[in-house]
């Protein structure tokens, strides 16, 4: 896949951002952003032909193992965030009975 | 001794953590163990390295310093780290009782005590991918620490908070891959070394903006500060001080890193950071004079504090200027905890946030309004109040040049009114029922109120002894400076009576005002365009 390819998914993820007036969708756009970020990592440590980076007989080229182990923590904090957001999500539902950003703030304007 | 960083991470948050597990108010107490055992720690840290940073850096498992996971420490840590420490004594003793939530077992200090670890973590650390890492920790434990009031608007804060965050710091994690690509190491100092005479390429402009974009979001510069004032404004009063006093100077923390990697390139940020600071500064000061909620005037003022610390520290390192907006961030997270933490204590006991409903607290509170009095006269830069230093030395380092000068200015006049405003609620008639609060509060406030005034009065010898420099030109004492304070306070004085009592109609107009999210993401896009535009296309 081409690093060009992943800058489009993370470009996808900044215009549902800036367009989107939903709480969960925007959640999920931030999701889609990082996984852009992790798959352009993953690409520039990769290395065509090469195995994965565990030492074994036979193998000669591998790929860079530090974006693999950066990456693998960046998706546990990613997957981290998603739970945070989404339990926030249902809170908020539970407290203005909308996930609609605009519609939230016409209510506490209301109250 | 070369351990004490490891300690000073992990001390925390394993006393965290058995505070999650027992779930006791005997080990609740733990917390102040822990806090007092660490501030010897710093101590004696600081007393072995303090003048030698080459020797702190401490590779975790004896890698190579350039793939391993690091940790240093210079002056510029050490400071912060005094800093966060005595925060968190602070914070810790004011809420240690005193919760604005009424449930037992809350888990409150468990998240309080962990923050603290990530905090400390993330001023220590080495390594670029760690700093993203702490930077996402603190984002997601802040979140938890504003939407604890369980209230809707804690909650909505929160999300705002922390969707806005999570997308800044994931630019950061671009800058960072770019770097990586660029040299094959993540580690700080060796990227500085690498960079030495390096032909100006533009794949590390990128990353230079991309890592600025993190550090801008953190830190709540012009377009994107929208975040702050919503979620410094409903969080608990301790977090609130918390959060102005300490989190947000973590962004300002990145921005000093980030330039001090960057330092070979010698690229020209410091006319494009001072005009986003004058601008930063002038916006939260005219949002605060609109605001009718205590802590949102709280909120917005720090917006502009950081404004006024970010026209110091764009200017490079060299200069005094520099070391006057670095002052201010220590002045700043004194001034605005005790202000934060006041402002906790009697909306308790009014039960209201409005400061047009509050009146009469130099009767029913004496000690704290006393203790407010001094929060306010630091803020506006009261001669021998910590505040006057600093806003003195960034006068002195921009007296030359006249546009800058008049930002300065106005933001002055304009904090001055908005706490002629606030400071109406001490006078007025005592009300009939209030809730008077115990005394650990009071004991915080009063350590931070001595402070405010041990650091405008004894600034020589602390900045000399922090920073290693000579600030003996900056004197509180004499009538010129006083002359100027008066007049600030008279011409403020004068526009609150004319303009903002009156509440007129643009006055309300900025009040009614607010950015949506959509729109706050698709400003910091043109604030990523604009930072392309001046960085690679001029």
């Amino acid at each position: 896949m081409d690093p060009i390819l992943t800058f489009v998914v993370i470009l996808i993820g900044f215009y549902g951002l800036s367009t989107s007036t939903n709480i969960i969708k925007s959640v999920f756009c931030v999701t889609i952003i990082e996984s852009g970020v992790i798959l352009l990592f993953l690409n520039l440590g990769n290395l065509d032909g090469g195995s994965i980076p565990i030492v074994g007989e036979g193998i000669t080229m591998i790929a860079d193992p530090l974006p693999q182990a950066l990456m693998i923590t960046t998706i546990v904090i990613g997957s981290t965030v998603t739970a945070l957001a989404l339990m926030l999500c249902i809170k908020v539902f539970h407290h203005y009975g909308t996930v609609e950003w605009a519609e939230i703030l016409r209510r506490e304007e209301g109250k | 001794m070369l351990f004490i960083p490891v300690y000073l991470i992990f001390i925390p948050v394993f006393t965290a953590l058995i505070i999650y597990v027992f779930k006791s108010k005997y080990v609740n107490y733990l917390a102040l163990v822990a806090q007092f055992a660490m501030t010897v720690l710093l101590i004696m840290y600081y007393n072995a390295y303090g003048d030698q940073p080459d020797a702190t850096l401490f590779v975790f498992g004896d890698w190579d310093a350039r793939v391993g996971i690091s940790l240093y420490n210079d002056r510029l840590s050490l400071s912060f780290m005094f800093l966060t420490i005595f925060t968190w004594w602070m914070v810790l003793i004011y809420t240690f009782n005193f919760r604005e939530t009424n449930e037992k077992n809350d888990n409150f200090l468990f998240f309080l005590m962990f923050l603290q670890g990530v905090f400390l973590g993330f001023l220590q650390s080495n390594d670029l991918f760690n700093l993203f890492v702490f930077l996402e920790l603190t984002t997601i434990l802040v979140t938890i620490l504003i939407a604890f009031k369980k209230t809707g608007d804690a909650y909505r804060a929160g999300i705002y908070y922390e969707l806005i965050n999570v997308s800044g710091v994931l630019f950061f994690l671009i800058g960072i891959i770019i770097l990586y690509n660029s040299f094959g190491t993540i580690n700080v100092l060796a990227i500085q070394q690498l960079l030495e005479g390096l032909p100006d390429y533009v794949a590390l402009r990128m990353a230079y903006i991309f890592l600025m974009i993190g550090a801008s979001v953190k830190a709540a510069l012009f377009p994107l500060y929208t975040w702050l004032p919503k979620a410094h404004g409903v969080a608990q009063s301790g977090i609130s001080a918390l959060l102005s006093g300490l989190v947000v100077k973590g962004g300002l923390y990145l921005f000093i890193r980030i330039n001090d990697m960057f330092s070979p390139a010698n690229y020209s940020y410091s006319d494009f950071f001072f005009v986003v600071g004058g601008i930063t500064a002038g916006v939260g000061v005219m949002f605060a004079l609109s605001q009718k909620d205590m802590k949102q005037i709280l909120a917005y003022h720090t917006v502009s504090q950081v404004g006024i610390m970010m026209m110091g520290l764009s200017s490079l390192p060299t200069n005094d200027l520099f070391y006057g907006g670095l002052y201010h961030v220590f002045n700043h997270a004194l001034f605005k905890s005790l202000l934060f933490l006041g402002a906790g204590v009697i909306i308790q006991a009014y039960r209201t946030k409005k400061v047009s409903d509050i009146r009469g607290v130099m009767k029913t509170m004496p000690v704290v309004s006393v203790l407010m009095i001094v929060g306010m006269l630091s803020i506006t830069g009261a001669p021998l109040f910590n505040g006057f230093i600093s806003k003195t030395i960034i006068k002195y380092g921009i007296y030359d040049q006249e546009w800058k000068y008049w930002i300065l200015f106005f933001v002055n006049i304009g904090t001055a009114t908005s706490f002629i405003k606030m400071s109406q609620i001490f006078f007025g008639p005592k009300p009939m029922t209030i809730l008077l609060s115990e005394t650990p509060q009071r004991v915080s406030m009063i350590i931070i109120a001595f402070s405010c005034v041990i650091l405008g009065t004894f600034y020589i010898p602390i900045s000399t002894g922090f920073f290693g420099v000579d600030l003996s030109y900056v004197s509180p004492f004499g009538l010129l400076p006083l002359y100027d304070y008066i007049a600030t306070l008279t011409i403020g004085f004068a526009f609150y009576k004319l303009v903002i009592e009156k509440d007129v109609k643009p006055v309300r107009m900025i009040r009614e005002f607010k950015v949506s999210f959509e729109t706050a993401n698709y400003l910091m896009v043109i604030y990523v365009v604009a930072l392309v535009t001046y960085f690679i296309i001029l």
